[in-house]
Order: C-alpha cells, then sequence, then structure tokens
C-alpha cells in the first residue's frame, strides 16, 4: 500500500517553468512562493526521504479573483506524466458557469484525480448554491474528493476570514456521497474542523498544520493538545489524511511531525496511505 | 595572474550528508591552466557546506553524529516561523548551524598544476537540508 502525500503545489519545479515561463507571474503574485526552482527529481527525492511514494499535485483556478490559474489543468496534467510517483488534482473557478464542464475534461480526460479549491483565494462563498453547488454536484457524480484550503492561507490576497470550515456544513450535508478534505484542519478554526468530521462521515483532515514553529510542534499541538489522541482514535483515524503543502514546508518535516505523535501503528498506517487511497479511489497497491 | 572560476551541480539525495568531491576538484584545478597558486572551493548555500576530512566512512557517520548532537534537529530556536520573503516555513535552523560549524570554503595550493593535499584528506560537500539541487564553485587562481 503507497504512502500518499495528499497535497502538494507544483510551484518550485523547474520543469513546469521550462514549459510554461509565464506561470512565474502567477506563482508569484498569486500565490505567493517566491523561492527559485528545482528539478523535478529534487521532489521525487524529498518523498524519498520522507518516506512518500506518491503525491498529489494541486493547483488552483483564480480566473476570476486575480486574472489567472496558479497552473492550468492542461499543464499540471502534462507535469504528472513525467512520473509515476505523481497525480494530479484539478481546481476550476466556482465563479465560471462553466466549471462543472471543465471539472469533467480535467477529470475525464487530463486523468486528474480530484479538485481542489480555496475560497479564500478564489474568492467565492463555498455555500454558494448558484455557483459552487453545481461544481460539487459535478465532483459527487465524477466520484472525486474536494479539498478545500481552510483557515490560515499564506497566499498574500487570500482572506482568512472567508475559510471558515463551519461554512462546509451546508455542503457536506447536501451533498452526503461528496467526499471532502479539510486542508490544513482549518488552523486556526480546528475545533469546527473537528466538529464536521465528527459529525459527518464525508468530511476528511488533513495535516499540513503549519502556522509557526516546526510541524513537529505545530500538527502536535492540534492533534495532541486540542483534539487528543484518543479522539483521533476513537472517531477520526479513517478520516485523515497525509499532507504537507510541500513546498510551504518539506513532505519531510510533515511525516516526520505524524510519525512523531505515536498513535497506533494501524491509525498510522491510515492516515498516510489507506484513507488517501480510498478517497483516490485506488485498489492496494494500484 | 588567471583566475577560473567553475560552477558545479550536484543533486544529494539525503537529509544529512557528506559527498566527495575530492576527484572533480583536483581536475578543476589540473584543467585551469594555473601551474602555481590557490583553489577555492565554496558553496553557494547557507545549508550545506565544504569541508576536509579522512574519507571513511566510520570518520564521516561519526562527523555527522557531532553536528546532530552540537547543532541538534530541536531547539528553541527563533528561525522556525513562516519567511514572507520565501512563501514558506523556515524551519531549518539546525541546517544553518550546521553549515556555520563546517564552514562555506577550503582552500588548498596548487603547485606544478597539481593540488597540494595531505594523502588522507578528502574534500566534502555537506549537505545539511536536503535533498536538494545545490551548487559549488571552484574558483583556481594563480600563474
Amino acid at each position: 500500500m503507497a504512502v500518499i502525500d495528499f497535497r502538494t503545489y507544483p510551484v518550485q519545479v523547474q520543469e513546469l517553468y521550462d514549459e510554461s515561463p509565464q506561470l512565474h507571474a502567477p506563482v508569484r503574485d498569486i500565490f505567493g512562493f517566491y523561492c527559485s526552482a528545482q528539478p523535478l527529481s529534487t521532489l521525487i527525492r524529498q518523498l524519498d526521504v520522507a518516506g512518500v511514494d506518491i503525491t498529489v499535485l494541486s493547483t488552483l483556478d483564480c480566473t476570476t479573483a486575480h486574472g489567472a490559474a496558479i497552473v492550468p489543468n492542461e499543464t499540471l496534467a502534462k507535469l504528472v506524466e513525467k512520473s509515476d510517483r505523481l497525480l494530479g488534482f484539478a481546481s476550476v473557478d466556482p465563479s465560471d458557469s462553466s466549471a462543472p464542464a471543465k471539472l469533467e475534461h480535467a477529470i475525464e480526460n487530463l486523468k486528474l484525480r480530484g479538485l481542489n479549491l480555496d475560497p479564500a483565494l478564489q474568492r467565492f462563498r463555498v455555500s454558494d448554491d448558484r455557483l459552487a453547488f453545481p461544481v460539487y454536484e459535478k465532483a459527487a457524480k465524477l466520484g472525486i474528493p474536494i479539498t478545500f484550503q481552510m483557515g490560515l492561507n499564506w497566499a498574500p490576497r487570500a482572506r482568512i476570514a472567508d475559510a471558515r470550515p463551519l461554512d462546509l456544513e451546508c455542503v457536506a450535508a447536501t451533498f452526503p456521497n461528496l467526499r471532502i478534505v479539510i486542508a490544513h484542519c482549518g488552523w486556526p478554526f480546528t475545533m469546527e474542523s473537528l466538529a464536521l468530521a465528527i459529525k459527518y462521515q464525508n468530511v476528511f483532515l488533513d495535516t499540513a498544520i503549519l502556522f509557526s514553529g516546526r510541524p513537529e510542534s505545530s500538527v502536535a499541538s492540534v492533534f495532541t493538545k486540542e483534539y487528543g489522541l484518543d479522539v483521533i482514535e476513537a472517531s477520526l483515524r479513517e478520516r485523515i489524511v497525509f499532507a504537507s503543502d510541500y513546498p510551504r514546508v518539506d513532505p519531510k518535516r510533515v511525516a516526520r511531525a505524524v510519525r512523531m505523535l505515536g498513535l497506533r501503528p494501524l491509525t498510522e498506517k491510515m492516515i498516510f496511505s489507506t484513507n488517501a487511497e480510498s478517497l483516490l479511489n485506488r485498489t492496494p497497491n494500484a | 595572474m588567471k583566475s577560473v572560476v567553475k560552477r558545479f551541480s550536484i543533486d544529494t539525495t539525503q537529509d544529512v550528508e557528506l559527498i566527495n568531491i575530492t576527484s572533480i576538484v583536483k581536475e578543476a584545478a589540473a584543467e585551469s591552466g594555473v601551474s602555481n597558486g590557490i583553489v577555492y572551493v565554496t558553496t553557494m548555500h547557507t545549508t550545506s557546506g565544504i569541508t576536509v576530512n579522512e574519507g571513511l566512512p566510520d570518520v564521516e557517520a561519526d562527523l555527522l553524529s557531532m553536528l546532530e548532537r552540537t547543532a541538534s534537529e530541536f531547539g528553541d530556536y527563533r528561525h522556525q516561523r513562516f519567511l514572507p520573503s520565501d512563501g514558506q516555513m523556515a524551519v531549518n535552523s539546525c541546517s544553518h548551524q550546521r553549515s556555520l560549524l563546517t564552514g562555506m570554503q577550503v582552500a588548498f595550493p596548487v603547485e606544478n598544476g597539481t593540488l597540494v593535499m595531505g594523502a588522507r584528506q578528502t574534500i566534502y560537500f555537506a549537505e545539511f537540508d536536503g535533498p536538494l539541487h545545490r551548487e559549488y564553485i571552484i574558483h583556481v587562481l594563480g600563474v
């Protein structure tokens, strides 16, 4: 069973800019990432050191809000083809009425595996039944998960207040077959995320809890101190996926943070592998 | 006086490792055309180092252990926060400290076109926050 990093962004991958040099602008100005690029092989070795087999490269379509996608779905799909260690999550712009059709194209034709949305940066309301619900309906029909960026957001133009996890309750309730991943456990709104994950069987959390200090301390502060390991073992072990949010931080450090929690081996395996495999509709060893 | 600067890249594979670059430095010195002078080997990064020691696996392991003890992974560090100028978390204080302890440069004399080194001396590129694509400079200066 593969260890999966459920969310990384390809914004530090040199091959992305070799083929699409114009992407420097949205990565810098919209996503807010300013470090020099590294070859794709660096990301692969980063995964090796972290003990990760596969990572999900993600993007964000911010066309209405900021005039561009961080990485277009087609470009992301081409990058994913460069290694069998990569999967891809599409993004669509919910403010675009053709978003459901674009999502279907990304999944059916580009072979991307899920959807990544960031209401704070894309500037839409997750509870908008006119614009956003048709996208959720399409995702549910396609059987793909949606990751929602919630809580603290490092992109300069994002507004934290626009990413409250509780706003997802109507989505979880309206689309019980839609699997929803709340990124970062929605920090600092971690208890809202916990409440949703406990109440709704289709709500998941991820481990990319990054605010200050090392991941080893920030992950522990939420999972150990706020939630409690007993709650994770009893109620959340099927509902947490490992995600690093690379390159905001290195996978090796987030992976170590999770391994240092002292969870039961089976729980750790579920967080690193089983739960993501299930969300991605992968059969074991696929 | 000749001044020959060559840039080299290296793909490190581990979080922390020592990589023997002695033959590359010797070759660069020999190809520089400098008969008598000095060669500087310099890393371009602040979380890596250039150092010299005996090229034995046990020595290498002990040196890395010493650095990991002296500049431990976890500590009451200030450099563990989001860095707005990078757009990423800066949580590698121990890597910077190990780089400081190791040093960023070594120098050897060049005599009659050959590097003057002790028989047991090995030149290392030291990685302290890998894996990464890294760069270092070999600068040969002389006549």
